[in-house]
């Protein structure tokens, strides 16, 4: 992410507003430290702003219990930070998604005339 | 440009960090400082030879430290006191709310008279053990007062039952501010600052 591309404030609520989805998308199927989440974030999605915030999204979600965490050494000498989802964290992902799912449905019914008229 | 100079650059940003994050715990302030070193050096490393630029490049791609850290605070902060039973923890909380918030101001108003009152009501209680001649609950013609009362006339209504009572009541006024206050804390989260972040240019 190129920092110097500073988005609007509009793209920039909208990012924050979807991080924390994205986040708990990613563990739903493994664990990974935060520089693995982050980098498969920066792969499949344009989500992160500035790769700290991450931590503290990491840090608040497993003070609520969706997220749970060890220590494990790394290959390189130094120790990464694991999370995986617990139960409560699967069933706020799952429910999250079913709203954002019902949420970009409506949206893109919404703006699709938009989009065709830019096409055109 | 020697890896001396560069480790002392990551120190500073992780120094600047940790000072930033005076407000948190000790032992989860060294959490958050190994996974942001982590971060910095597997960064570091997938970039082959480190060079000064990279580096800084590096520490820009994560965001100021004073930007960082108080998304740490709030949320941290914020997230403890939601579960926690102790009025100092749950105090830290409003009183991080209340830096952003007039609700959060508010609230720490009222958690101030709150516990002030409970504690106030059990100091009472206890200081009529020793004290029991000065301290009562005072009814005097017009007024009702609980200490110690100087006024002519004044009658001790409770006697020794101020000892249990005043417990009683201090304990149940200090366990319903608590718990009002960890009510209103789960809409504490609405205020937090993640879109602040921009860049650490100068590390």
């Amino acid at each position: 992410m190129v920092l110097a591309e500073q988005p609007d404030n509009w793209e920039r609520q909208v990012k924050k507003g979807w991080l924390e989805l994205a986040i708990l998308a990613s563990l739903w199927s493994e664990e990974l430290y935060g520089l693995s989440l982050l980098r498969g974030l920066e792969e499949d999605t344009d989500l992160v702003l500035a790769e700290g915030t991450i931590y503290p999204i990491l840090s608040r979600l497993k003070a609520d219990g969706l997220v749970d965490t060890k220590w494990v050494e790394g290959e390189s000498g130094h120790p990464r930070k694991y999370y995986w989802l617990t139960p409560a964290g699967r069933r706020r992902a799952v429910v999250m998604a079913r709203y954002a799912s019902g949420f970009l449905g409506s949206i893109e019914k919404l703006i699709a005339p938009l989009l065709a008229k830019e096409g055109k | 440009m020697h890896s001396d100079t560069l480790q002392r650059r990551v120190d500073a940003y992780l120094a600047e960090l940790r000072r930033c994050l005076c407000e948190l715990p000790p032992d989860e302030v060294r959490d958050i400082l190994q996974e942001i070193r982590g971060h910095i050096l597997e960064r570091a490393e997938a970039s082959g030879e480190l060079t000064e630029e990279r580096l800084v490049e590096i520490l820009k791609a994560l965001g100021r430290p004073e930007e960082i850290a108080p998304l740490y605070q709030v949320d941290s902060v914020v997230a403890k006191a939601r579960t926690s039973l102790s009025p100092r923890v749950v105090m830290r909380g409003i009183h991080r709310w209340s830096v952003v918030s007039a609700w959060g101001l508010l609230l720490f108003v009222l958690g101030v008279v709150g516990y002030a009152t409970g504690f106030s009501l059990m100091l009472t209680a206890v200081s009529k053990i020793f004290l029991p001649r000065e301290v009562g609950a005072w009814v005097s013609p017009g007024a009702f007062s609980i200490g110690t009362s100087s006024a002519p006339g004044a009658r001790d209504v409770l006697g020794w039952w101020l000892v249990p009572v005043g417990l009683a009541v201090g304990v149940l006024v200090i366990a319903g501010t608590t718990r009002l206050l960890r009510w209103t804390l789960r809409f504490a989260r609405i205020r937090r600052p993640t879109s602040t972040v921009s860049s650490a240019s100068s590390y």
